[in-house]
């Protein structure tokens, strides 16, 4: 089994806070990883880093690219973007006063190649590529189920509906690993079954998924591997079942005793 | 020479440390460049002396009526023209501050006229123009003596509410995290209010001690003493007192010696120059925080 | 409906074409209507930073006035033909607006709206003291006219400008270009990319937007407009003086957008339109009150302060709401509809 990222030894310090400690994972291409643990245990840290938002205090970050694995710890965000990474956000970021055709088209930036001449001349070439930014996004919208609202203002969109828009908009970015940000959040279980379906989907893409969630029973029914975060540390790692009895986690989720009550 | 300059430098900087911790504190609580506070410091010297010429109030308690005229003037800005936007985007907030910056300049155009006027001289005690001392080849005025007196009594007195009044503890942890502070039962608002009504207080005497020093007050004079205590603001690190108080120190005599040594046409534009020093080399400036792209 | 409004448009662009013949087109009113129409492509050109980006440039005359004194000193001194005038003052004046913003790229918006505070100053005092290139406070007189020639095609063709009318079509025309790119850009890649700037410069980010290569085009982009309408207004007005480039004038023109609406490109004109027409009106007015002239910036403070409060999207909200129709979108929102009923 390939492996797509691999973690190695990432720490991030903020000042006197190590809010990651000497992790290291590696995700396997074509799979989807949970990464779970308790409020403030370094998962969207650790997302941040992976996606170049912050760049790791140490450690290395080795990302598969065509060409082979790089270290990526330090890229800017569209560089992680365009080498393939797409992201979604725990606390829902759309563009809210656009349309959410346009979050779309912009999530599809940086697959497109027209600048200032092409805009300022209209070009043949720009014409054609602001068509086909269009029938594009058109696609994902109807992919994640939001093709009927396509020209709505993306801030009037329902709780559900936006986070699912927010990841058409990274699935625009036509990534090889997708990191979903708690997608769950907020949503009533109808909409988190469809959810689900929508994950499945974008794995038969052949998408690499990694999944922070605090929904257990939605992790648990559709990860196949799972990393265990707490205060920082990676303290557990492995399928569903052996996480749930993994005495570590319990502790870490319930409280120091509660693994021996 | 050198040290006469050093001397004027060191009078010029301590007054801009004065208009300077007015951006600065604003700054800290409610994060808005408050472009007004130029203006304030031109009313406080025209307030001066009015108070002065038409009431026949002697000079310093004339002083103590423009400063709390400001401090009041400046709480009004906030609550009329920005306390309205606090949740609105911050461009918003900027906007309005030019506005009433600019609003505030006509007013005192209207008022006092356009053209610059001298200070009223017959207020200002004798002493203030004679020699205070000499110290070696440098005559200190009675002028700049009072001003080192007051600035630097008037900093202490500022470091001493911030640190050890309860509602100073408050404006620094408004300063460090709103939400928690208002959590904490801490009265934003009142804190907001007294943050203003103090920096504008302060500004005023700066722009009384400006007016005495140069012998001219004009109703535009808030603008260049705005970017100048502006680039102080940051020199020392936007948000940070002592900073600010630090960073005017330096610009103003970097500002005299600037003038004496390199170029002096360009006098007024090299705290500009400073300022983009900072900006590229170290954007936390001398005392500050870091700072980032804010998301 | 859409028939109605295309013959509207028709008949607006009539008007303004006929304008300088019309009977109360004095000479005065065509000068107004030549001013209105360099501050409509200075307020188009800085809506670009606080309308699209969410930066706000407090110095933008900057620009103007780079763009009017390398005009007025080529045409003056060096007699340069007006056709390389108008690229080399733009250029000049992008590369001035990259260099101002550079220094700011990594940081929040709030050291942008301080660099370019202190921005017109510095050039100000630039065009003051470098005597040898600029006159300093005498200023340039005797720029002369714009004269459009062809002979350096070979063709024997000469055109000066000596009266207000050629500069109104020269105008109308300057206007119509901005204007038309300005549209393109905001329904483009490049413009999408600066909305999303400014909503979100995170999700921008992540969305693969280079920050910092975005809003340097910006930088560019909109200093360069900004040094067009400088030598536009440098050999119309035949004068230039450095206390014409002060910060007041950037006020004014921001004043425009804000009234206008920020972002909204045909707010910016009309922002333009008012405020000149209500300047020339105060211009008079005031000093029969017997205030001074320059206070007529109260009002315009006052409309800013009031905007921001009360009508944060511009006086004119409805204009906003029909600029944004592009070809595409209508022709998507047909298919929609039409899979909708079908």
């Amino acid at each position: 089994m390939d492996t797509i990222l691999k973690i190695d030894g990432v720490s991030k310090r903020f000042g006197g806070l190590m809010a990651l400690a000497d992790v290291s994972f590696e995700v396997k291409k074509g799979r989807i990883l949970g990464l779970i643990g308790p409020n403030g245990a370094g998962k969207t840290t650790m997302f941040n880093c992976i996606a170049g938002i912050y760049k790791p205090t140490e450690g290395r970050i080795v990302f598969d690219k065509e060409t082979g694995p790089v270290d990526v710890g330090g890229s800017r965000p569209e560089q992680m973007t365009q080498m393939g990474v797409a992201r979604t956000f725990q606390n829902i970021r759309l563009f809210g006063s656009l349309p959410v055709l346009d979050n779309v088209r912009i999530g599809r930036h940086c697959r497109a190649a027209q600048g200032f001449w092409g805009a300022v001349l209209r070009t043949k070439g720009q014409k054609a590529e602001e068509r086909m930014l269009v029938e594009q996004s058109m696609e994902y919208l109807d992919f994640v189920g939001l093709k009927n609202k396509a020209l709505d203002l993306s801030s009037s969109l329902s709780y559900g509906d936006q986070r699912r828009l927010e990841i058409a908009r990274a699935l625009a970015s036509q990534p090889k690993l997708l990191l979903l940000d708690e997608p769950a959040a907020g949503m009533n279980p109808q909409e988190t079954a469809s959810l689900v379906d929508l994950i499945h989907a974008i794995m038969r893409k052949d998408i690499t998924v990694v999944l922070i969630e605090h929904d257990m029973k939605l992790v648990m029914s559709i990860c196949e591997h799972l990393v265990v975060l707490d205060h920082g540390v990676k303290i557990a790692e492995g399928g569903p079942r052996d996480i749930r009895e993994n005495p570590e986690v319990i502790e870490a989720y319930l409280g120091r005793g509660a693994a021996h009550a | 020479m050198f040290e006469q300059q050093l001397f004027n430098g060191l009078t010029l900087g301590l007054i801009y440390a004065l208009i300077a911790v007015g951006y600065t504190m604003v700054y800290g609580v409610i994060e808005l460049i408050n472009f007004a506070h130029g203006e304030v410091y031109m009313l406080g010297a025209f307030l001066c002396i009015t108070f002065i010429q038409a009431l026949g109030v002697p000079l310093f308690p004339a002083m103590v009526l423009a400063m709390a005229c400001c401090a009041g003037i400046g709480v009004l800005i906030d609550q009329i023209a920005y306390k309205p936007l606090r949740k609105a985007p911050r461009l918003a907030a900027l906007i309005t501050a030019i506005g009433v910056s600019i609003f505030l300049q006509n007013i005192a155009m209207i008022i006092w006229g356009s053209r610059p006027v001298p200070f009223t001289r017959s207020a200002v005690p004798a002493a203030f123009s004679e020699t205070a001392f000499t110290l070696g080849s440098v005559n200190v005025s009675g002028l700049q003596v009072f001003i080192y007196a007051l600035t630097i009594a008037m900093m202490i007195g500022l470091t001493l509410i911030i640190n050890k009044t309860r509602i100073g503890t408050a404006m620094r942890a408004l300063a460090q995290n709103a939400t928690a502070a208002a959590l904490m039962g801490i009265n934003v608002n009142r804190v907001i209010s007294f943050t203003f009504a103090l920096g504008s207080g302060l500004g005023a005497v700066a722009g009384i001690l400006v007016g005495m020093y140069y012998n001219t007050l004009s109703a535009t004079m808030g603008y260049n003493a705005g970017v100048k205590a502006f680039a102080a603001a940051v020199l020392g690190g936007i948000g940070s007192v002592p900073g600010a108080m630090l960073g005017g120190v330096v610009l103003g005599v970097a500002e005299t010696l600037g003038a004496g040594y390199v170029s002096s046409q360009y006098r007024d534009g090299l705290g500009y120059a400073v300022m983009i020093a900072v900006i590229l080399l170290r954007p936390s400036g001398l005392l500050g925080k870091s700072v980032g792209q804010k998301a | 409906m859409t028939g109605n409004k295309t013959a509207l448009k028709l008949l607006g662009l009539a008007a303004l074409l006929a304008f300088p013949v019309l009977p109360f087109s004095s000479e005065y009113v065509m000068h107004v209507a030549v001013l209105i129409m360099v501050y409509a492509v200075l307020a188009m050109g800085l809506n670009v930073l606080p309308g699209f980006c969410n930066l706000l440039d407090l110095g933008y005359v900057g620009f103007y006035g780079i763009g009017a004194y390398t005009a007025g000193i080529l045409a003056l001194n060096h007699n340069v033909s007006f056709w390389l005038i108008v690229p080399g003052a733009i250029a000049l004046g992008a590369l001035c607006g990259m260099l101002r913003g550079a220094p700011t790229l990594r940081l929040s918006g709030d050291y942008f709206a301080i660099v370019t505070f202190g921005f017109t100053e510095l050039v100000v005092l630039f065009l003051t003291n470098e005597i040898w290139l600029t006159r300093g406070p005498l200023g340039l007189p005797g720029i002369p006219p714009i004269a459009l020639s062809l002979e350096f095609l070979g063709i024997d063709w000469r055109y000066d400008f000596l009266s207000e009318i050629p500069y109104y079509y020269l105008g109308l025309a300057m206007v119509g270009a901005v204007y038309v790119v300005m549209c393109r850009i905001e329904d483009s890649r490049l413009g999408r990319a600066w909305l999303a700037i400014k909503e979100d410069p995170l999700a921008a980010a992540s969305c693969g937007i280079n920050l910092m290569a975005y809003k340097t085009v910006a930088f560019a982009f909109s200093a360069g407009v900004g040094a067009l309408a400088g030598c536009f207004m440098a050999q119309w007005s035949m004068f230039l003086a450095p206390d014409v480039f002060k910060f007041w004038e950037s006020f004014l023109v921001l004043c425009m957008i804000v009234l206008g609406g920020l972002g909204n490109i045909n707010g910016a004109i009309v922002g333009a339109v008012v405020l000149i027409a209500l300047g020339e009106v105060l211009r008079v007015l005031l000093p029969k009150l017997g205030l001074p002239a320059e206070t007529r910036f109260l009002v315009y403070g006052l409309i800013m302060i009031l905007i921001m409060r009360f009508k944060p999207g511009g006086f004119f909200p409805t204009i906003a709401a029909t600029s944004k129709k592009s070809r595409l979108i209508l022709d998507l929102k047909a298919r929609l509809q039409a899979e909708r009923a079908g």
